[in-house]
């Protein structure tokens, strides 16, 4: 349709709504201009609906698309302006200089997109606040950061709530994204990021080795019961994890096993114990204290939960190549993904390596499920345990990346404009479709039916194999609906609290140290760090991002 | 051409020597055949016992390919080149004469002392200046510029150069030198006309080290550099993404990182090692 | 052969400009660009800094009384020494075998001196990423091959096993450092000396150590000392390799204090540890520098 015809189209819809033309007067219109009947109606419902046009030619990246938007975008509104964001080089990086060329066509404006590796993200962002340069007008930034933007009064970083009720800017809406992940992507109740990455972990598992019939006989023969798929408590993951390992499951004449981890320090390794760790402690008498004592900031990392809980992860090294405690991220996901451990639980990144061929021998194989609950769970400020039938707790563990934008840009409105370009239904769903960028999906629609209007079609197109797609995207949605889940470290400094962690966690993994001295040495560390940050202060924006008081 | 020593010596001593060399070359060239194995490996078989290419497993040209489509791999190799030129020779013109200050003459400072001052600047653990040298090209308006590289740079090379000269200088004999003095000509002209040219292998073998610094340092050129001077070490930490690191492209940046200075100090090899058989000083 | 601190050129004091500017030149280029740095560095190690806050109070040695209390300090410097003992004597003693043979010039001797440097030019994370495919127990080529010979080490997932790696790698890349080091020292050296001293003992052994290394030996005990000093501050290798674990078992001084100065914003901590490293070193190389020079004057 060419842009005299969108005119009128307009001019019509328009005059719909203040009531100047029929509904009959406007299809038949429509009609006359070149739609089909059926487009008419639904562009006149869509407009009906909430003021969205599905598309238009103003915006082409965009889609849905508000009137107020294509009108603005007609004067290349960002005509003249350069706008400087700081990124991460490789995946999620490439997906926004993707993106950026594609807005800079629509509205006229410029991004610089300034590259740097994962290691140094941190750095640069606090340099760039903290001495003054202020260079740049968005960074993107991991969830854990949040803590240190919200170290000083007003915060380095903006809220984004007014622009969100200006019809002018692309559309998204922050309310379909799903609840635990707009948490990481809120402070107080305002809004400071726009959607983009979201991560969390689930279990990934061998669905075909898992079903095999002759396996599951043997199961039960040893186990004394059916093996479930998936693993519901940690109990029978464990089972699961011993029952698999040390034989040659899947017949390329070397022994596999039952576990795969990336355990290496300083490699975020450590989100496997923080992961596992959740259902031990987080239930639903105690939905929100996981790391401080929400009334003093005494650490509550060594309570007895925490210990069983690493004790117990502690116990999977056994079901994996000793040599794992070393390993990286490509190592951990390389042993699943060659074949030769049945689960892993990890990021969406292993499902979607798990379609290249290249880096994959198991496309096609990969079931999904949440992480398996416990049937009892410590209170750690009752310094109860309590049993349950099932005590199931999701995670939104890792980094979800994504763009906030700074206190001095100088531009505020065309970074933003350009965030919300691509967190619009349009550019999103591209993103998560396709592996490259690193983006794991956040909101409803784009999951399957029932739950979303996503079609597996479209991930098949990227080179999804269909049941891993269905099976990712169901675990992934489950996990990011279940009622429980674990509360998300965002305090200035989190990562050096991590840090002490982590450290401790290898440790006890290398069976140099018992869970519970291990976590009691956590304790020390944290108590220090939280001196040095100041108590009453960390104290504040412990409840501040717990949502309390 | 041979050394008297090497003509000197049994057929099996030179065996034994020849068998020490090719051992440690062998040794030498392991990492880098390894790389280059890493590089035509997809990242399936990175980490299953698959060594020979074609034999073991299918090599793929994709890593290669995606690196040397990367704008950035040009860029940073001319900055690497820029920065390890700019910065060695500046840190060799200004350590040069400084080092053959401190071994001709005494100072009010007794040299040693002096010596061990420059000596000292290479201990403290560069990251606890990262930041304020962060603060201090911000206000000299150089983020982001190859000539804040250079600056840093020779500021950590200098004093390398400046240790390791003076000894050099000290233990060249001085015989011309001083058959020089008593013939009336100036020290300036003794250290251009005398000094520098004996010790031509000695400021090569310098000028290497300084470069490599530079062509090497990863910290600073992280901190310092984001968009326009990148390096190639840059470049090689950000084989480290959100997922990982990416090993087989590491390998391939590993290689192209480590070719052009190969290839300069080939050309630059012809100047060492051939000791004074030319003999410039015969009695 | 003796080595004189002689005051002048042919004994006579000359006070010129020629020296002086040339020395103060260097000088003031390292002081120029040192003074703010390490001031600034020591302002922090005097206060406590908290990201967001800037400085937030004057703590006086606190911080490094902190430092010197903390058990990670002592270990990630222990470390660091073990390691540089291990490494700078082999790199040395290589490099200097190395360049003596090459120096013989024996056939093909060009060849041989290219590719010994060739390490010199790779960066040292590169070297220990790819340590990391060559220590892998899951396919890595040095681990398959010592296994076969019978040498199973659990490389990464061990301290000694981290070190154990750290230190061949640091080997391949820095024996490359001391042999362009010693073949600069021998470069200097007078051939006919040779001849004559073959002629008198027909050895070449006691050419090599008799005759020809206490000539060099001031270069190669600078080498000995500068790779000892820079082994101590290995950052880039050891931690992409091991990334300081299992634990911190393998951190080494310079990873903890990059760690701490710049991953957490703890300038106090990490500037103080850095002073006392400067502080430690300093001494020790000043007592080491006049225990070799006693050597050459013996």
């Amino acid at each position: 349709m060419g842009k005299e015809v969108w005119e009128k189209a307009y001019a019509l819809l328009e005059a719909y709504r203040e009531g100047k033309l029929s509904r009959r007067h406007v299809l038949s219109g429509l009609v006359r201009l070149g739609l089909g009947t059926v487009a008419a109606q639904r562009f006149l419902e869509v407009w009906a609906q909430g003021k969205l046009l599905p598309s238009a030619p103003e915006a082409p990246y965009e889609a849905p698309v508000t009137p107020e938007r294509v009108a603005f975008l007609r004067k290349k509104p960002y005509q003249g302006v350069t706008i400087n964001i700081l990124i991460l080089k490789a995946t999620v990086g490439d997906a926004v200089k993707y993106m950026a060329p594609l807005w800079e066509k629509e509205t006229g404006g410029k991004v610089n997109l300034a590259e740097v590796p994962i290691e140094t993200l941190y750095q640069q962002i606090f340099t760039d606040l903290t001495t003054g340069i202020r260079r740049y007008d968005a960074y993107m930034t991991g969830a854990w950061f949040y803590g240190d933007f919200f170290t000083t009064d007003p915060p380095y970083i903006n809220p984004i709530d007014d622009f969100l009720k200006d019809p002018r800017y692309p559309y998204w809406d922050p309310k379909e994204m799903l609840p635990p992940m707009r948490e990481l992507y809120t402070w107080k109740g305002q809004t400071y990021g726009t959607l983009f990455d979201a991560d969390s972990q689930v279990l990934y598992f061998r669905e075909d080795i898992l079903t095999n019939k002759d396996y599951q006989r043997r199961f039960k023969e040893k186990m004394g019961y059916d093996l479930p798929v998936p693993p519901r408590t940690m109990k029978e993951m464990h089972d699961i994890a011993d029952f698999f390992t040390g034989w040659d499951w899947n017949g390329d004449g070397q022994p596999d096993w039952g576990i795969a981890l990336h355990a290496k320090v300083n490699e975020q390794g450590f989100f496997h114990f923080l992961t596992l760790a959740a259902p031990y402690v987080i239930s639903k008498d105690n939905p929100r204290v996981f790391w401080f004592n929400p009334d003093t900031m005494e650490p509550l990392i060594n309570s007895d939960g925490h210990v069983r809980a690493l004790e117990e992860y502690a116990l999977f090294m056994r079901n994996g190549p000793r040599d794992m405690l070393g390993w990286t991220l490509g190592e951990g996901w390389n042993l699943f993904l060659s074949g030769r451990s049945v689960m892993e639980p990890t990021w969406g990144d292993l499902p979607t390596l798990a379609q290249d061929p290249k880096a994959s021998k198991v496309k096609g194989k990969v079931g999904a499920a949440p992480i398996p609950g416990t049937t009892e769970a410590y209170d750690p400020l009752a310094k109860a345990w309590r049993k349950y039938s099932l005590n199931r707790v999701g995670n939104v563990n890792g980094g979800s990346w994504h763009m906030v934008i700074s206190r001095f840009s100088k531009n505020k409105e065309a970074t933003y404009d350009f965030l919300a370009f691509m967190a619009n239904r349009k550019n999103y769903f591209f993103l998560i479709t396709h592996g490259w960028t690193g983006v794991q999906p956040g909101v409803k629609y784009a999951f399957f039916p029932p739950y979303g209007t996503g079609s597996v079609g479209e991930w098949e197109a990227q080179g999804w194999d269909q049941h891993d797609a269905i099976a990712f995207t169901r675990a992934y949605y489950e996990n990011l609906t279940l009622p429980l889940q674990e509360p998300y470290l965002r305090i200035p400094g989190a990562a050096e609290y991590w840090r002490e962690l982590d450290v401790q966690v290898s440790n006890v993994l290398a069976g140099n140290k018992k869970a519970k001295q291990a976590l009691d040495e956590v304790y020390a560390a944290w108590q220090k760090i939280t001196d040095r940050y100041g108590r009453d202060k960390q104290l504040k924006v412990y409840r501040a991002s717990l949502g309390l008081k | 051409m041979r050394s008297p020593i090497w003509r000197s010596l049994s057929f099996w001593s030179r065996a034994f020597a020849y068998a020490f060399l090719a051992l440690w070359t062998l040794w030498t060239l392991l990492p880098f055949l390894w790389a280059l194995v890493n590089s035509l490996k997809a990242p399936v078989d990175t980490f299953s016992p698959k060594f020979i290419p074609v034999l073991d497993f299918k090599p793929v040209l994709d890593n290669w390919n995606a690196v040397l489509r990367d704008p950035n791999v040009v860029k940073a190799l001319r900055n690497s080149a820029l920065v390890g030129a700019l910065s060695a020779s500046l840190a060799l013109g200004l350590a040069v004469p400084a080092a053959y200050a401190l071994a001709r003459h005494s100072f009010p400072l007794p040299n040693q002392q002096i010596l061990l001052w420059f000596l000292s600047q290479r201990i403290m653990p560069p990251a606890v200046v990262l930041v304020p040298f962060f603060v201090l090209m911000v206000n000299l308006r150089l983020i982001d510029t190859v000539l804040a590289l250079v600056l840093v740079n020779t500021t950590f090379t200098l004093p390398l150069a400046v240790v390791i000269l003076s000894d050099v200088f000290r233990e060249q004999s001085r015989d011309i030198e001083e058959a020089a003095q008593l013939d009336g000509a100036g020290e300036v002209t003794i250290f251009l006309k005398i000094a520098l040219p004996l010790a031509r292998d000695s400021l090569i073998a310098a000028w290497l080290i300084c470069f490599a610094f530079a062509w090497n340092e990863a910290l600073f050129a992280a901190t310092l550099a984001s968009d326009r001077a990148v390096t190639l070490p840059f470049l090689i930490l950000a084989s480290r993404s959100t997922r990982g690191v990416d090993f087989n492209t590491a390998a391939v940046n590993t290689l192209i990182a480590i070719l052009p200075p190969v290839v300069l100090s080939f050309f630059a090899q012809r100047y060492l090692a051939r000791g004074l058989s030319f003999g410039a000083v015969k009695g | 052969m003796r080595v004189e601190e002689r005051p002048g050129i042919g004994g006579r004091r000359r006070i010129s400009w020629f020296p002086y500017l040339s020395l103060f030149l260097a000088v003031l280029w390292v002081v120029a660009f040192t003074l703010y740095p390490l001031l600034s560095a020591l302002w922090y190690s005097l206060n406590t800094y908290v990201l967001g806050r800037g400085i937030v109070g004057f703590v006086g040695l606190g911080n490094y009384r902190e430092v010197l209390a903390s058990q990670e300090f002592w270990h990630s410097l222990g470390v660091s020494l073990l390691y540089a003992l291990l490494a700078a004597p082999l790199e040395t003693a290589l490099g200097f075998g190395l360049a003596w043979l090459v120096h013989l010039r024996p056939p093909g001797y060009r060849a041989f001196q290219a590719i010994f440097l060739a390490p010199l030019f790779a960066m040292d994370v590169a070297v220990g990423y790819l340590g990391v495919t060559l220590f892998s127990q899951q396919g890595g080529l040095l681990d398959h091959i010592l296994r076969r010979l019978g040498l199973e080490i659990s490389w990464l997932s061990s301290t000694w096993g981290g070190l154990a790696g750290g230190l061949i790698l640091d080997i391949w890349l820095w024996t490359s450092f001391c042999f362009l080091v010693s073949l600069a020292g021998l470069s200097t050296l007078n051939e006919e000396m040779y001849e004559a001293a073959l002629l008198e003992t027909k050895s070449s052994w006691t050419v090599a150590f008799r005759i020809a290394l206490p000539v060099i030996w001031p270069v190669l005990s600078l080498a000995f000392l500068i790779r000892f000093l820079e082994a101590l501050k290995t950052f880039g290798l050891v931690y992409a390799l091991t990334s300081g674990g299992p634990g911190t078992s393998t951190l080494l001084l310079s990873p903890l204090v990059y760690l701490t100065t710049v991953r957490f914003f703890n300038f106090g901590h990490g500037s103080a540890m850095g002073f006392l490293f400067l502080v430690l070193a300093s001494v020790f190389i000043a007592l080491f520098f006049r225990q070799l020079r006693r050597v050459v004057e013996a």
